[in-house]
C-alpha cells in the first residue's frame, strides 16, 4: 500500500533529471582535476618515496630534522646523513644504502650517556627538600642537593623519553641500552645538561660519569663517587683523557682500548669511570 | 603646627586581594638594633654582584690592602652598583663563591685588620644638619652620590636606587612613596630602624624627593606598628612636604604595586614601572642609607638585618657589615636551637631557604628566619581541585593555577599568554593552596626557562 502511493507522488523524471546533473558535475570536476594533475604536478623523487617507506616513522626528530619524510629528502640529498636514525640503527642504513645503490659504510650507534654516577647513598650532605618533585623546579632551588651539577633524581628525562628507556634507579637515572635510541629527547629535558649522546664505536664505552667542575674539597664534600680532578689519566693516557675545569673528559674521536688507556681507567682513584652498554661489564678493580 | 593633623596623616590605606599571615613579629620586635662589629683575623665575602643588572668586576687584587668604604669592584653599566669593604684589612683572594641565589658569584674576599676605625654613627643626624644645609645636593648630584655609594633597594629586590631616580622628561614623578610597610612576617628591620633612626631616614625621603624631581614624600606604614608610627608623626610635623599613610596590616603590600594602589588609588600597568604613574618607591633602609651618602659620602656597606624565629636562640636586630658570613652572624646569636629546622634567608613568605651557611648577608638581606621543626610543615601535593582560590588571593590579577599547570606541562607560551611575567612571587598562592601545590616554584622556574629559551634565541 505504501510504496504504491510513495510512486504515485515521486516524478521519475525529477530523479532521473538529478542524477544527470550530478553526473555532468562530476564529470567537469574530472576534468578539472585532470588538467591540474597534469600541470601542477609536484614531481616527487621516487627513492625519496622508497626510503620515506622503510624508515620507523616514529618521528622522535633525533636525527635533527624535522621528522621522517625530512629525513627521508635529506638523506637522498646527503648521502652521509644514513646513520642519523636512532631508532633504525644498523638494519636502516643497509636498507637505505639498498635503495640508494650504495655501500653501506659501518658507523656506530648514537646513544646516551648520563655523566652521573651517584647514587642516593652517594651523594652526602644534601639538604632535605620538600618542593615540586621534578627536575626543571628543583633546579631553581638552590642546594637541591649537595652537588650541583650531578643528577637530582626526579626523572625529567624519564618522563621526556618516547622509548621508555630511561629508569631512575635509587636516584639515578640510568639507561636502558637494549631500549635507547639515541633520539635525543632526555638531553632536551635535563635541566643540568647531564645527559648527551655519544657514537658507541665499541660496546661496552667508557664514559665519565660526573659533571662537577668543583675542585677536590668541594666534590668530596658532597660525593663519594665524583670526579676530583685530580688528572691522573690525563698523565696517564693523554690520548685519550683530557682534563677540562677539573673534569676529566674522554676524547671520543680517539677512542679505543689501549694499554695505557686500560691502565688509567685502573688508576682511578674515584668511581667515576664506567662502562655502559648492552653488554655492561666493569673493568674497575677491586679496590 | 602650621598644617592641620588630617592633611599630615591619612589612614585606612589598603588594596584589594593578599593575605593576612600571623605576624609574628614579637621575636625581635622590641629588640634595640645592635652594632656588629667583627674580630681581627675573621673573614667577609663581598660578592661582585648583589643587586640587579651588570655585575662588577674587581678593582682591588689579592694581598692588597683595603679600607672601610673604598670601591671593591665597579661596572661602566647603567643598571649597577659598585661594591665597597666593610673593614679595614687585606684582600685574600678573588674568587667565585657560594652565593645565597645558589649559583657561585664573583666574590671579594677580605680578612679583617687589627685597626678598625669606630662605627659609623647612623643613629641621629649631625647637629643642624637638614636638607638645606647640605651642599652638593642638586638633583644630578644626589643621583650621583646615590650611584658612588653603591646604594640598592634593601626591601630585598636589590634594584640600583640611582637608576630608580634619574629624572626623566617623559615620566615626571610626582610622589616619593617611603615603604616601612614591612608586610613580610617575622622581620622587624625596617621598623626598628623608623623607631630608632627616622631623622635620617627622613632626609633620605627628602633628598629622594628632590632628585627625582618629586613633589612630595609619603611614608607609609602598616598599622601593627604603632610605635613606628608615633616617632615618625612626631618627626614630619615640620616638614612641609612629608605625609604619613597608615596602612591596614595585609600581605603583599610592601610591593610597590600594591603599595602605589594602596596609598594613592594609581595601577601600574602591566609590564610597566610605577614611574608610568609618576611614583618612586624607596625602602626604609635605603632611605637612611641615601641620607648618609649625601652627608659624608659614606658608601653602602652595612645594613640592618632581622635575625629572628623559634629557631635561633637570641634573636634581635643587627647592624651588619655586607659580606659577613651567616654562620658568623648565627652565631652572635646564640647559635641555632636543637629543634632548628631551616634558615630563610629573608622572611617566611618571599625568603628562600639556605642550603649551607657559609652564604655571606648582601645589601639586599633584610631578614634571616629561623624555624623550629613545629613551625616547618612538609606537605606532598596533590591534584588542583580548581577551587579558586590562588586567583581570589593574587594581588596581581593572575590565574596561578593555569600558568603553573602550563609550567608544568612546559608548555611556555600559555604560560606568558598567562602574563606569568607580572608575576611578583609573592607568594600568597601558594599560602592559601588546600593541596598544597607549591606553585610560587612553578611560577619562579616557568620565569626563568623562558629567560633561558629567550638568552638560547639570543645567541643563535
Amino acid at each position: 500500500m505504501m510504496t504504491l502511493e510513495l510512486l504515485a507522488v515521486i516524478n521519475i523524471g525529477n530523479v532521473v533529471g538529478a542524477g544527470v546533473t550530478l553526473l555532468v558535475i562530476g564529470l567537469v570536476f574530472v576534468l578539472i582535476l585532470s588538467i591540474a594533475y597534469a600541470k601542477l604536478r609536484v614531481e616527487q623523487d621516487p627513492t625519496v618515496e622508497a626510503v620515506l617507506a622503510v624508515l620507523p616513522g616514529a618521528n622522535c626528530g633525533g636525527c635533527g630534522l624535522a621528522g621522517c619524510s625530512a629525513y627521508a629528502e635529506a638523506v637522498v640529498a646527503d648521502h652521509g646523513l644514513m646513520g642519523k636514525c636512532g631508532p633504525g640503527g644498523e638494519a636502516l642504513v643497509k636498507e637505505i644504502a639498498a635503495i640508494l645503490g650504495i655501500e653501506a659504510a659501518a658507523s656506530a650507534p648514537v646513544r646516551a650517556v648520563v655523566h652521573c654516577g651517584a647514587k642516593s647513598s652517594d651523594k652526602i650532605n644534601s639538604t632535605r627538600y620538600g618542593g615540586a618533585m621534578t627536575c626543571g623546579e628543583g633546579q631553581m632551588v638552590a642546594g637541591v642537593m649537595g652537588c650541583p651539577y650531578g643528577c637530582m633524581g626526579f626523572g625529567d628525562c624519564a618522563a621526556a623519553c618516547e622509548f621508555d628507556a630511561i629508569e631512575m634507579v635509587d636516584g639515578l637515572a640510568t639507561v636502558n641500552y637494549d631500549k635507547c635510541v639515541g633520539c635525543g629527547a632526555c638531553v632536551q629535558a635535563c635541566p643540568r645538561q647531564l645527559i648527551t649522546l655519544e657514537r658507541f664505536s665499541e660496546d661496552p664505552l667508557l664514559i665519565i660519569s660526573c659533571s662537577s667542575r668543583d675542585k677536590v674539597k668541594e666534590v668530596r664534600s658532597y660525593c663519594k663517587v665524583g670526579c676530583v680532578g685530580c688528572g691522573l689519566c690525563a698523565k696517564l693516557a693523554p690520548n685519550h683523557f683530557q682534563m677540562e675545569q677539573n673534569l676529566a673528559v674522554i676524547d671520543y674521536e680517539k677512542y679505543g682500548r689501549s694499554e695505557e688507556f686500560d691502565k688509567a681507567v685502573e688508576k682511578c682513584p674515584r668511581a667515576c669511570m664506567l662502562f655502559v652498554g648492552k653488554k655492561e661489564e666493569s673493568l674497575k678493580l677491586e679496590a | 603646627m602650621a598644617v592641620s593633623t588630617s592633611e599630615k596623616v591619612k589612614g585606612g590605606f589598603t588594596f584589594r586581594r593578599g593575605v593576612h599571615p600571623p605576624h609574628r613579629k614579637s621575636f625581635s620586635e622590641s629588640r634595640a638594633i645592635e652594632q656588629i662589629q667583627l674580630p681581627a683575623g675573621s673573614e667577609v665575602v663581598v660578592p661582585l654582584s648583589q643587586h640587579i643588572g651588570a655585575p662588577c668586576s674587581a678593582t682591588v687584587e689579592a694581598k692588597q690592602q683595603v679600607v672601610v668604604g673604598q670601591e671593591v669592584g665597579s661596572s661602566d653599566a647603567f643598571v649597577s652598583a659598585p661594591v665597597h669593604s666593610p673593614v679595614n684589612g687585606t684582600v685574600k683572594e678573588i674568587a667565585p663563591l657560594p652565593h645565597p641565589s645558589g649559583r657561585k658569584v664573583l666574590s671579594v674576599v677580605i680578612t679583617v685588620g687589627d685597626e678598625q676605625p669606630e662605627p659609623s654613627i647612623w643613629r641621629e643626624l649631625p647637629e643642624n644638619c637638614t636638607i638645606d644645609s647640605l651642599e652638593n645636593t642638586t638633583s644630578e648630584q644626589i643621583v650621583d652620590t646615590i650611584r658612588q655609594a653603591g646604594i640598592v633597594g634593601q626591601g630585598g629586590a636589590a634594584f640600583p636606587t640611582a637608576v630608580k631616580l634619574v629624572q626623566n622628561q617623559q615620566k615626571p614623578v610626582d610622589t616619593i612613596l617611603l615603604n616601612g610597610c614591612e608586610c613580610e612576617p617575622y622581620l622587624t628591620s625596617d621598623q626598628r630602624l623608623m623607631i630608632e633612626a627616622a631623622g635620617p631616614m627622613l632626609l633620605g625621603l627628602q633628598l629622594a624627593v628632590k632628585a627625582a624631581g618629586a613633589q612630595k614624600g609619603i611614608i607609609a606604614i602598616e598599622d601593627n606598628k604603632p610605635d613606628a608610627i608615633n616617632t615618625v608623626f612626631k618627626l614630619i610635623k615640620d616638614i612641609d612636604n612629608l605625609q604619613l599613610a597608615i596602612c591596614r596590616t595585609k600581605y603583599p603590600q610592601g610591593g610597590e604595586r600594591q603599595l602605589i594602589n594602596a596609598v594613592l588609588g594609581r595601577v601600574v600597568p602591566t609590564g610597566g614601572l610605577p614611574l608610568d604613574v609618576g611614583v618612586v618607591v624607596i625602602n626604609a633602609g635605603t632611605a637612611s642609607a641615601i641620607a648618609w651618602a649625601c652627608i659624608e659620602k659614606r658608601p653602602c656597606y652595612e645594613r640592618i638585618v632581622t635575625v629572628t624565629g623559634a629557631g635561633i636562640k637570641n634573636p634581635g636586630n643587627f647592624r651588619v657589615p655586607v659580606g659577613m658570613m651567616l654562620s658568623d652572624l648565627l652565631e652572635h646569636c646564640g647559635g641555632l636551637t636543637d629543634d632548628a629546622e631551616k634558615v630563610l634567608l629573608g622572611g617566611p613568605m618571599m625568603g628562600p631557604a639556605a642550603a649551607r651557611l657559609d652564604l655571606p648577608i648582601l645589601k639586599g638581606t633584610s631578614g634571616i628566619t629561623v624555624l623550629s621543626k613545629a613551625e616547618v610543615v612538609e606537605n606532598k601535593e596533590v591534584a588542583c581541585i580548581r577551587c579558586g582560590r590562588c586567583v581570589d588571593h593574587c594581588p596581581l590579577n593572575l590565574v596561578p593555577t593555569r600558568i603553573a599547570h602550563a609550567v608544568k606541562a612546559r608548555d611556555l607560551e600559555t604560560a606568558e599568554d598567562y602574563d606569568l611575567a607580572a608575576c611578583i612571587e609573592c607568594g600568597c598562592c601558594t599560602y592559601v593552596c588546600p593541596s598544597k601545590i607549591p606553585l610560587i616554584q612553578y611560577l619562579r622556574s616557568g620565569k626563568s626557562m623562558i629567560a633561558r629559551k629567550k638568552q638560547q634565541v639570543k645567541s643563535k
